[in-house]
């Protein structure tokens, strides 16, 4: 594993390389070894409180890396609102760590004011992608901040949706001025479970509008595709990713990998097969 | 045309009861959200109260953790709320029975979560009581660690889940007396110590805001117990600050 400068890296704005998801089991690695990763992402809702011992690594983690939050519990797309409580806890988590991105997902979450605590797919219709653009634009002005839009992966589509799903991001994005986090991983699981033609999905999809990429594995379940984050990336998704940067361009990068957690070595090694592919679009050699 | 808010509750009826019919394609595939709700929140129990899982065995403690999200769904997209009632859920199961100690074992589980993020603030030397003088000690009041959580149980759940850190350890002896007790967190560590009556009780006053003095006559602590006490409760890192 190559190392980061022992003096550390100045935070700032997050460069087109990979990067990895941090999670608990790598807190102690990660300060220790200081791998030289392009930046981490954080689940925000991990580090919502002000102790314990995972706020106090993410600050330590957050003087040597720059910092990505994703969110995974606003369900923007929700019908009933958005939780104010949680949004408040979004933006003091912004200020405490100052992240260069801070992202959400194209999903809902709660209805009945029962919590689902997943990500559940929309329906593709213009209401949909109005309510949720009237929601991401509500966050971004309470947060004070820029929002990435993350693409979820789905195992059913609504009767009722009458839009592709990039010409609803791409209304999202238009109505709200939020950013597109594109996971190639649930293009390809969507492409497979659903039928999404990938390639029309990267063409449809406003070119200046993804900020950030993701890849991940997924698992085999029967006829199913399911979006687990618990091995590594497949060939097929390398693939893709190649065709995501052609179309988008260089990206900041995410190694996602939340079940089957390996060691953060085998992490960092994923992280850096994407910065050679990076850095084939660079033009530089790999 | 259903709008975007009957759509999701039809879809939020039938991941709660398959039988229910939502607009959505292939809809056998709704129990991929299923499986997803059904293992997330139980995981997110698992983690949470390991001692009780341990107790009741793996299937019991399945079999708690559905009832349990029927019963208090999720009020929250952090899931880290996922569990706060579940001490109360246990208590209606087992009102009056032979297991009516589970509910105050998951009280004191979820105390460590509590106090697993809590803020740790810099403790306070024995040696800070040395700038007061005789007189005015007694009229201290003690800022105590925000983690510091006491709990005062009519069951030996101390006992249980000190017990319990390893598989397969013996029942409890549950026709021992009440126990009472304490939760806090030190460098990240949360720890949990049964406390005698007299401590217990000088502690709660101290921690209710009362004066030394006070909280020592409360406790009916003899000056040597007086001594001991204080000696544990900044060697533990407790005590934050001091003020008359």
């Amino acid at each position: 594993m190559t190392h980061l400068d022992p003096r550390g890296v100045a935070p700032g704005p997050i460069p087109a390389r990979a990067g990895i998801g941090l999670r608990s089991v790598h807190h102690e690695a990660l300060l220790a070894d200081r791998p030289a990763v392009a930046f981490i992402e954080a689940h925000t809702e991990n580090y919502f409180h002000e102790g314990g011992a995972a706020a106090r690594a993410l600050e330590r983690a957050r003087a040597n890396y720059p910092l990505s939050l994703h969110g995974v519990g606003l369900g923007l797309g929700s019908a009933e609102g958005i939780d104010r409580e949680h949004l408040a806890r979004v933006r003091r988590a912004v200020v405490r760590f100052e992240p260069a991105l801070v992202s959400e997902h194209a999903c809902w979450g709660h209805a009945g004011g029962e919590w689902f605590n997943d990500l559940l797919p929309l329906p593709y219709t213009e209401e949909a992608a109005q309510h949720l653009a009237r929601q991401v634009a509500e966050a971004q002005d309470f947060i004070g901040r820029q929002l990435l839009i993350e693409n979820v992966s789905a195992y059913v589509a609504f009767e009722h949706s009458r839009l592709t799903e990039w010409e609803f991001l791409g209304e999202v994005v238009a109505r709200s001025g939020c950013a597109l986090l594109l996971d190639v991983n649930n293009v390809y699981v969507n492409a497979h479970n659903l039928g999404v033609d990938p390639a029309a999905y990267f063409a449809g999809l406003p070119a200046g509008s993804v900020r950030e990429i993701h890849l991940a594995g997924h698992a085999r379940n029967g006829a199913l595709l399911i979006d687990d984050h618990g091995s590594r990336v497949c060939d097929e998704v390398w693939q893709l990713y190649r065709r995501a940067l052609a179309r988008f361009g260089p990206q900041p990068t995410l190694i996602e990998w939340d079940s089957n957690i390996p060691s953060l070595a085998t992490l960092v090694g994923e992280s850096q097969r994407a910065d050679v592919i990076l850095g084939e679009r660079h033009g530089l050699a790999a | 045309m259903a709008s975007l808010r009957e759509l999701q509750q039809s879809f939020a009826a039938a991941l709660r009861d398959p039988a229910v019919a939502c607009a959505v394609f292939p809809p056998a595939n709704l129990d991929v959200y299923r499986n997803n709700g059904r293992v997330a929140f139980r995981e997110s129990l698992e983690r949470k109260f390991p001692v009780l899982r341990r107790r009741v065995g793996e299937d019991y403690f399945r079999q708690l953790c559905l009832f349990y999200r029927e019963r208090f769904p999720s009020r929250s997209g952090d899931l880290h709320f996922f569990g706060r009632d579940f001490p109360a859920f246990l208590d209606e199961q087992h009102a009056g029975g032979d297991y009516a100690w589970l509910g105050d074992l998951a009280r004191l589980e979820w105390l460590r979560v509590e106090c697993a993020v809590a803020i740790e603030l810099p403790a306070l030397d024995v040696d800070a009581l040395a700038s007061h003088s005789g007189e005015s000690l007694e009229h201290l009041v003690f800022g105590l660690q925000p983690s510091l959580r006491l709990h005062a149980s009519p069951f030996p759940v101390f006992s249980v889940w000190l017990n319990n850190q390893v598989d397969n350890a013996p029942p409890t002896d549950q026709s021992r007396a009440d126990e009472y007790g304490m939760v806090h967190s030190r460098h990240d560590t949360v720890y949990v110590r049964p406390l005698a009556p007299p401590v217990f009780s000088f502690l709660s006053a101290l921690a209710g805001g009362r004066t030394l003095g006070d909280a020592m006559t409360r406790a009916a602590l003899d000056e040597a117990a007086l001594t001991r006490s204080l000696r544990f409760l900044f060697s533990e890192g407790l005590v934050s600050s001091l003020a008359l």
